[in-house]
């Protein structure tokens, strides 16, 4: 018989203490992020902070957005379904994302022309036009990539708060996070943004420990190794088991999304244009390297406790979540991690622990929003207006965008029912723009002869990627993996832009036209130091 | 299986080890590095508007 639902759900350990808890954080961090708008002159200041970050801010800054509640979320998911084994992820994500730093590869020379926008440098290596479409893929693939942030990031809250049994719950928790992440991020654009993404570091990085300690205790630090071993096998620690979920091709591609995760995504990649020199840049990737590893490790550990928890101490979960065939709907696995930390952490613990998962969630929706709200006003709308925009007529079309880029994350969470695990979901969308963004920056940056015309078809060949996704499978009657479509993708991008560059290379620009500083900058000759990558 | 469970435990244990420390170091630093933005802003602003 299955198990009532408002059962699983009730058991929390979620006290008054910790909504006293969470919502004095929100108030804290609210309100710092309104007082620093004073700061706010110009679009530089609202889009890169006057390009002003020191190394340490940009390193708070750059893990504050990128160790999202979503990414805590989908990584818990990862461990719950796959084990030790994901933890391959992790891995390739820290070790490529050093790489990035030590040799500058893309961010060094990018932050050098001293760009607002990765668009910007389509325009001035491929043209305008060039800039127009690369933002229209960016902003599409960017904002469909988003769409799940909202109700993922809610589904934390409802489950480890006990609120899930009210058919109210979710879509309110949605609305008011959301309507607290715009309020200060219409108001004070990056400034508010990297001073409350510092606080959040500060009580994330606190928390996140915190989690992983409590959890191992929780369920034993060797016996989760044996329920694991148990349970699932060799798959549950080799990813590259025959019967595991993983395998080579899924290893390679996320291998290339370690790379894309760092030195491709916009939001990334702001934190690079906004850092206060090259050198900077460098620094900074290479020390949030440790992050970009632990950002996953942590919650695949926690996803994996999870499984250990309702595989050896709780029948009435394992009831739930494994429901023996015929007997019930399975629930939604995205919930197992927020429950398991409702039983098991303690009261006020688990007031600190929300609000640590809170400042994840508001430090990647306030980037995101203000990302790609910029890119379409500076790299779509005012090149089609011929750059007839004002700074203030910029700043606020962007504020306008960050409200109706909210309202889409609130629309998309609410009706979107794809079956994807959330990482690949996530992959899938985002392949959309950067593996034609990978093909451009590469290609830009480093050989000469890429021309104007296999921009635009490497750009156009990364739509193919939204073929990853289930709902698109569905409707064609296909099913490719992921994970090959992705690896595909990429081979079509990469194709595209070396076959079209040969078969219609640029004209030769006049003596009057001759390149300028910036532009000899990124053409493959110019790498004249061994910095200079 | 011996090698991955050894593998995965070092890579865990060290990992959130350096994390740690980093993130020690990040706090004291941002902090300095937050000021150092303020003043850099308003010399900006002051030399010349916007």
């Amino acid at each position: 018989m299955p198990v009532p639902l408002a059962n699983v759900f009730s058991r929390t350990n979620f006290s008054a203490l910790d909504w006293g808890i969470v919502a004095g954080y929100l108030s804290v961090s609210v309100v710092i992020g309104l007082l620093v708008r004073k700061y706010v002159r110009n679009m530089a200041d609202f889009v890169t902070a006057g390009r002003g970050l020191g190394t340490c801010l940009g390193i708070a800054t750059l893990t504050g957005t990128e160790m999202g509640l979503v990414t805590l979320m989908y990584s818990a998911q990862k461990g719950f379904v796959g084990g030790f084994a994901a933890f391959h992820i992790a891995v390739a994500a820290g070790v490529v994302t050093f790489f990035v730093g030590l040799t500058g590869l893309i961010v060094y020379r990018l932050r050098k022309l001293n760009l607002l926008t990765i668009p910007e440098f389509y325009e001035r290596r491929f043209g305008p036009k060039t800039r127009i479409l690369g933002g229209v893929m960016l902003a599409l693939g960017g904002i469909l990539n988003m769409g799940l942030f909202l109700k993922v990031g809610s589904i934390f809250i409802v489950g480890v708060t006990g609120l899930s049994t009210e058919g109210w719950a979710l879509p309110t928790v949605m609305t008011v996070l959301l309507v607290l992440v715009l309020v200060y991020t219409v108001l004070g654009g990056m400034i508010s943004v990297v001073i409350t993404d510092y606080i959040q570091f500060v009580v994330l990085s606190a928390g996140m420990i915190g989690i992983t300690i409590l959890s191992a205790r929780a369920v034993g630090w060797e016996g989760i190794f044996g329920t694991i071993q148990a349970e699932m096998g060799e798959r549950g620690f080799n990813p590259l088991a025959a019967e595991g979920g993983f395998g080579i091709e899924y290893v390679i591609w996320m291998v290339f999304l370690g790379l894309v995760g760092c030195a491709l995504w916009p939001t990334a990649v702001a934190r690079a244009l906004a850092a206060e020199s090259p050198q900077t840049v460098k620094k900074q990737f290479m020390w949030s390297s440790v992050s970009y590893m632990i950002r996953n490790m942590a919650p695949y550990f926690w996803g994996v406790c999870a499984f250990g928890y309702i595989a050896t101490q709780s029948p009435e979960l394992q009831e739930a979540f494994f429901p023996a065939e015929g007997t019930g709907t399975e629930m939604n696995n995205l919930y197992a991690m927020p429950i398991f930390l409702g039983r098991v952490l303690p009261a006020g613990v688990l007031g600190i622990i929300t609000a640590a998962m809170i400042a994840a969630f508001m430090s990647t929706h306030d980037s995101y929003l203000l990302c790609w709200s910029s890119v379409i006003t500076q790299d779509i709308v005012a090149p089609i207006m011929k750059n007839r925009l004002s700074t203030s007529g910029r700043i606020r079309l962007t504020r306008i965008l960050i409200v109706a880029i909210g309202a889409y994350i609130l629309y998309w969470g609410l009706i979107y029912k794809g079956a994807d695990d959330v990482w690949d979901y996530m992959a899938v969308t985002g392949a959309i723009y950067f593996t034609g963004a990978f093909a451009l920056l590469v290609g830009g940056l480093y050989w000469k002869r890429a021309s104007s015309t296999g921009a635009v078809m490497a750009l156009v060949a990364g739509c193919s990627a939204i073929l990853g996704l289930g709902p698109v499978q569905d409707l064609l009657g296909i099913t490719i993996p992921s994970a090959r479509m992705g690896l595909i993708s990429i081979g079509l991008t990469v194709t595209a832009m070396v076959v079209g560059s040969l078969l219609f290379p640029d004209k030769p620009k006049p003596a009057a036209e001759a390149p300028s500083r910036n532009e000899t900058a990124f053409s493959a000759g110019a790498a004249s130091s061994k910095e200079d990558v | 299986m011996g090698f991955w469970v050894l593998l995965w435990k070092a890579t865990l244990v060290v990992g959130l080890a350096v994390y740690a420390g980093m993130a020690i170091w990040v706090t004291i630093g941002g902090a300095r590095d937050i000021r150092r933005l303020f003043n850099r802003l308003d010399e900006q602003h002051k030399q010349g508007p916007s």
